[in-house]
């Protein structure tokens, strides 16, 4: 609690948007370190055309933050006992909504944040875990303040990908769980996946 | 706020809160207490420049170094006790009574300890959660742990009377200013009490750990655990 989660959040949006599918390598440190200075410096190179045009950068953080997610893992973990008996389709739709959620979150924290904060990957301790594997990184605030962004990541068959975000201990998919799997419970998937679609659902913002 | 206290828990995580009841009446009186402090919380955010918040941020931060170095050395981190000592000397003398953390400049790493988190160190690591009434969020251990700590806390020791009280509720005021980006989010949440307990219990574990807590055991969430068989705290902690 001591952290606006509201910033760090954003701060995380931003990293992960330095996720790229052109980068398959074997280990998840290495493809974070790769990849961020790149989505950065094209941020910051093409910001007023960004900025004008925020469908632009939406595309992009689609390309390429999508295939780095383990979107289904993750939706999966937050529905828990609430997906029993769902169809694969219902957890498709209510995947497809949390992307969308996302997306736009992060393309919008990237146009705020990205020229304004600092990132630095932590190096790997210990062995890979293909389960899961921690990914450390801080993130410098504007004020000096550093920020403690981890990542979870597993290995499935496309590679490694991320499912979770953990920002001074606080998991996003935790988080998100013990607000959605409730929900689901009282109202149903559909009335769910309405909520988020029309953008009332606006937890851990 | 759902009139069913007590009831949509079940469908969430075992987490150790069997007050739960009484928890959300004090959250609800909290939340009323808000409606006269965030005024004054967004007031003093408004006409303080950033700087001098963040000058009173060091201010408060550097008055609870006592407080962390009895618990470090009680928690055996005695190297990490002394550079407590060193920040405290350098910010109270040269950062001018604190305002200034020139010990971070420096590059003396700032650690935060109190009794709660000694008490977890010891053993003591699964206590009932407890919602305080002004304080906020807490177990029953932290609650305990903030009560001895403030016995001998600088401004309980220094200070008395009205003057005393004065700067506890500056402090809450700083504090709380330091929420107010947080509002939108929990007011908005399915069930406000239950994001604000997660959010509180996941970072304190990572405070009791010094920023590395076990990983989560996200195998945990796929299982199909009826909810009659979860582990149900009937000790007193």
């Amino acid at each position: 609690m001591r952290l606006r989660i509201l910033l760090a959040l954003f701060l995380a949006c931003i990293f992960s948007t330095g996720l790229s599918a052109e980068n398959k390598g074997d280990d998840p440190v290495a493809l974070v370190e790769n990849i961020a200075g790149k989505i950065f410096a094209d941020v910051t190179e093409n910001q007023a055309a960004y900025s004008a045009d925020p469908k632009l950068l939406e595309t992009l953080v689609r390309r390429d933050l999508i295939p780095l997610l383990d979107i289904d893992y993750a939706s999966r973990l937050i529905l828990g006992r609430a997906g029993r008996g769902l169809g694969q389709d219902k957890i498709d739709e209510f995947a497809l909504c949390m992307s969308n959620l996302l997306i736009g979150r992060y393309s919008r924290g990237l146009l705020e944040f990205s020229s304004k904060i600092k990132l630095q990957v932590l190096p790997q301790r210990g062995d890979l875990d293909e389960k899961l594997t921690r990914v450390r990184t801080r993130v410098t605030l504007p004020s000096g303040k550093e920020a403690p962004v981890d990542y979870a990541f597993h290995k499935t068959a496309e590679g490694w990908k991320a499912f979770d975000v953990v920002i001074e201990g606080i998991s996003y998919v935790t988080t998100y769980r013990n607000q959605i799997m409730p929900e689901v419970q009282a109202t149903g998937i559909d009335a769910v996946i309405e909520r988020l679609n029309t953008g009332q659902l606006q937890l851990a913002e | 706020m759902t009139g069913c206290a007590g009831t949509q828990n079940r469908h969430t995580d075992p987490v150790n809160d069997p007050w739960e009841g009484y928890n959300r009446k004090v959250f609800a009186f909290n939340q009323g207490m808000d409606k006269v402090v965030r005024p004054v919380a967004v007031a003093y955010e408004r006409v303080t420049p950033g700087p001098v918040r963040r000058g009173f941020g060091n201010f408060f931060r550097n008055l609870d170094a006592p407080v962390t170095y009895v618990n470090q050395v009680l928690q055996g981190k005695f190297k990490q006790s002394l550079s407590t000592i060193g920040r405290f000397l350098a910010n109270s003398t040269f950062g001018l009574f604190g305002f200034f953390d020139i010990a971070t400049d420096m590059g003396i790493p700032y650690h935060d300890e109190d009794l709660g988190q000694t008490l977890a160190k010891w053993g003591y690591d699964d206590s009932r959660y407890l919602m305080l009434p002004i304080f906020g969020p807490s177990t029953f251990r932290d609650g305990t742990g903030r009560i001895v700590d403030s016995f001998y806390h600088p401004i309980g020791r220094v200070l008395h009377g009205n003057d005393r009280w004065g700067l506890w509720a500056f402090r809450g005021v700083d504090t709380r200013a330091r929420y107010l980006d947080q509002d939108e989010e929990l007011n908005q949440a399915y069930d406000p009490y239950v994001l604000l307990r997660d959010v509180w219990v996941q970072n304190r574990q990572y405070q009791i750990y010094d920023g590395d807590p076990p990983l989560t055991d996200y195998d945990l969430y796929l299982e199909d655990t009826p909810e009659e068989d979860q582990p149900v705290n009937e000790g007193g902690r």
